[in-house]
């Protein structure tokens, strides 16, 4: 049985339920930006805007990828370690081949973040691992095998070429490379996710994995795929994070994973699977990033960062379960009333 | 059914002699490493170290059990820490404070529980989120000095000897709250319902279980086990960080998932969480003695707890002749059982219900 007309007004209450979430955060970010602006004097120059950008790029890059993890109700926690291990290979290739050319490392930074996503994701699609349990296990893993290559050592920003370096530190337009790479890889994940066949099966998996399978979805494939394209997107995310802070050492980016699943929870995708946007994601970012940005220069403890990136997740959660649990309610009514409706048309 | 108990019973045994098989099988390679390991005080000794994982552990196995997780564990246990010695420092007995520690830490535990049972939340996303909130807030309250002005008195109890100087007072203790925590766990109403809640909450709600009660309790229970690791820590250690016990938390859930708690809840038994604490304990002792850093037997023990669930798998495979299909538990279940109660009863979308709309 059909009813285009009622379909179409249930989906427009969920898109515009889901509009509401990305105008939600624009008020948060409005309400931060007027709140640091008064209280700290040079939160509005460009200088520091600038330094927001730098900070929000790799954990939007890095989010895109946990994003396509998350809308198929899974988590990738390993993350963090990945950023870090390709972190210091980065630095390290460009400290031994000092001529190896940019594009080339990134691409190795890439492949190698692929590898471990990958790995990820055969252990929870194939293995039957639940992924908290297995990124928690490649988290631990990944950053053991990071401080068996770097063996104690580091890589100091001396031992790295300019062209690397100036990655991080060239403005093209005044905005820095970093805000512009992290923006392309937005909007080709936000069109990916939008247009893309098999990345709409993302949110159909998430959604409702069961149904999925039975509609032919090859559910274990898109879910190895998405951990892998998390894992390049972290690889990727590692290389950034070497030019951005060359010293590099075994504890780099230790934590981080906890930096992009805030941006990307606050940013309402649904740590039930199956619903949210990758401009939300940019957004949850940037609200992090400046609230972090404006802690900083009202000299608030770094340890609140930690506390508000916590107290984030547990608020967004709440308020996402209690969302979605209203709108299946409405939508359930509905379905309801245009049974009725149709029944008493038939006069039965 | 009784059939299946048997066989379900018979595995877990077997799952538990495999345990003591691989206890054995790291002690003869320690024992290649050094001569020492089976001294007996070093053999009483070896758990020593890990008694704050294992408390956390017996805590934890509660809500897995349940079907829950607890990832925030070990940075409650760092808030009941930090507390305990502001609270010490501010010139308080200091069982006094300890007590303090034990009570912040339930709070905490119970608060994941309210937020997991009474608004029925993922409780993986909650407790990720309360983890980051709880180590921020061990640093909060604590701003990065350390304490450690702990009378000897304590300490002494906490990393002291009996017996002949030999026995570790800390080894009777946890032999006793393993026996507890293992009676309560196997021997109670409450541990009954757990059981039932983990492996059907809808099945246990139509019994009449007080489901939310319980899955609160088993919250309130893992927060009040980081507590006690908390007070343990601080005996043994003789010191207070706001980062105390960092990193320790795939120790923990090694430990708990080692020792055949099923992941997706619903079983589980209090002896193999115990075993697995000693096979822990035993292979980081080996690793120590073959001069293998920490990060590194990270590797080892990441991979254990890898092996571990993909072992219980094959042998629900082999029970079953498939895998379970559930790749994350996050509380969907009710939302699909109410649909399944739309289908059931067509009486609720009947025309003549809506009619006066």
């Amino acid at each position: 049985m059909n009813f285009p007309l009622r379909r179409t007004s249930a989906q427009s209450l969920a898109s515009a339920v889901f509009r509401l979430r990305e105008i939600g955060i624009l008020f948060a970010l409005g309400a931060a930006v007027a709140f640091f602006a008064i209280r700290a004097p040079n939160f509005l120059s460009t200088g520091n805007w600038q330094g927001i950008a730098q900070n929000v790029a790799i954990v939007i890059v890095v989010g895109v990828g946990e994003t396509l993890v998350v809308l198929t109700r899974n988590i990738d926690l390993s993350v963090g370690s990945i950023v870090g291990l390709t972190a210091y290979l980065s630095a390290a290739t460009f400290a031994h081949h000092t001529g190896a050319s940019v594009a080339l490392v990134a691409l190795i930074a890439i492949a190698i973040g692929f590898g471990l996503g990958l790995v990820n994701g055969l252990l929870v699609a194939v293995a039957r691992v639940p992924a908290i349990i297995a990124t928690l296990a490649t988290l631990a893993i990944y950053r053991g095998v990071d401080v068996q290559i770097t063996g104690g050592g580091n890589i100091t920003a001396y031992q790295l070429p300019d062209r690397f370096l100036k990655l991080a530190s060239t403005k093209p337009v005044g905005v820095p490379t970093l805000a512009w790479i992290a923006a392309g890889v937005a909007i080709v994940g936000a069109a990916a996710v939008r247009w893309a066949p098999w990345s709409r099966d993302f949110y159909a998996i998430g959604s409702n994995p069961e149904a999925a399978r039975f509609a032919g979805i090859p559910v274990g494939r898109r879910v190895i795929t998405a951990f892998a394209i998390s894992g390049a997107l972290a690889g990727l995310g590692g290389f950034l994070f070497a030019s951005r802070f060359p010293t590099v050492d075994a504890v780099a980016a230790k934590g981080f994973e906890l930096d992009v699943i805030t941006a990307v929870v606050i940013g309402g995708v649904n740590v039930f699977g199956g619903s949210g946007t990758m401009l939300g994601v940019v957004l949850g970012a940037l609200l992090v990033a400046t609230i972090q940005d404006g802690f900083t220069l009202l000299r608030i403890s770094e340890f609140w960062r930690l506390f508000f990136n916590g107290f984030a997740i547990v608020v967004a959660v709440t308020i996402d379960a209690l969302v979605t649990r209203r709108l299946q309610e409405a939508l359930r009514r509905r379905r309801a009333e245009a049974l009725a409706a149709r029944h008493l048309e038939a006069g039965t | 059914m009784t059939a299946a108990r048997a066989i379900a019973l018979r595995l877990l045994a077997r799952w538990e002699t495999l345990l003591v098989v691989a206890i054995v099988g790291a002690g003869i390679w320690s024992t290649t490493l050094s001569p020492f390991f089976l001294k007996r005080a070093n053999l009483l000794d070896l758990v020593t170290p890990y008694i704050f994982i294992g408390l956390m552990a017996f805590g934890l196995t509660f809500v897995v059990v349940a079907g829950e997780i607890d990832i925030s564990i070990v940075s409650n246990m760092a808030v009941s820490v930090v507390c305990f010695a502001q609270v010490f420092d501010a010139g308080v007995n200091v069982w006094l404070a300890a007590l303090i520690g034990l009570v912040v830490a339930t709070v905490l535990g119970l608060v994941n529980g309210a937020l997991v049972s009474v608004l029925d939340l993922p409780s993986l996303a909650i407790t990720l989120g309360t983890m980051a909130a709880y180590a921020g807030l061990a640093y909060v309250i604590l701003s990065g000095e350390g304490v450690a002005s702990f009378p000897s008195g304590y300490t002494k109890i906490g990393g002291g000897y009996i017996a002949g100087n030999e026995l570790p007072i800390a080894l009777p203790v946890i032999l006793a709250v393993a026996v507890v925590l293992g009676i309560v766990l196997h021997a109670t109403r409450f541990g009954r319902y757990v059981f039932t809640i983990g492996s059907n909450r809808e099945a246990a709600r139509f019994s009449g279980i007080p489901v939310m009660r319980v899955r609160m309790a088993v919250f309130a229970a893992s927060g009040l086990m980081a507590g006690l690791a908390g007070v343990v820590y601080v005996g043994y250690f003789g010191s207070a960080r706001a980062d105390a016990g960092t990193g320790s938390l795939l120790d923990v859930v090694t430990a708990v998932v080692l020792g055949g708690v099923d992941i997706f809840g619903g079983a589980g038994s209090m002896l193999g969480v115990f075993l697995a604490l000693v096979l822990v304990a035993e292979l980081r002792n080996g690793m120590q003695l073959a001069n293998i850093q920490g990060d590194t037997q990270d590797i080892v023990i990441g991979g254990l707890l890898l092996a571990a669930i993909v072992a219980g798998n094959l042998v629900r495979r082999a029970q079953t002749g498939r895998f379970r299909v559930r790749p994350l538990r996050l509380g969907r279940k009710e939302v699909i059982a109410h649909d399944a109660a739309d289908a059931l009863m067509p009486s609720k979308l009947a025309p003549q219900n809506l009619k006066g709309r």
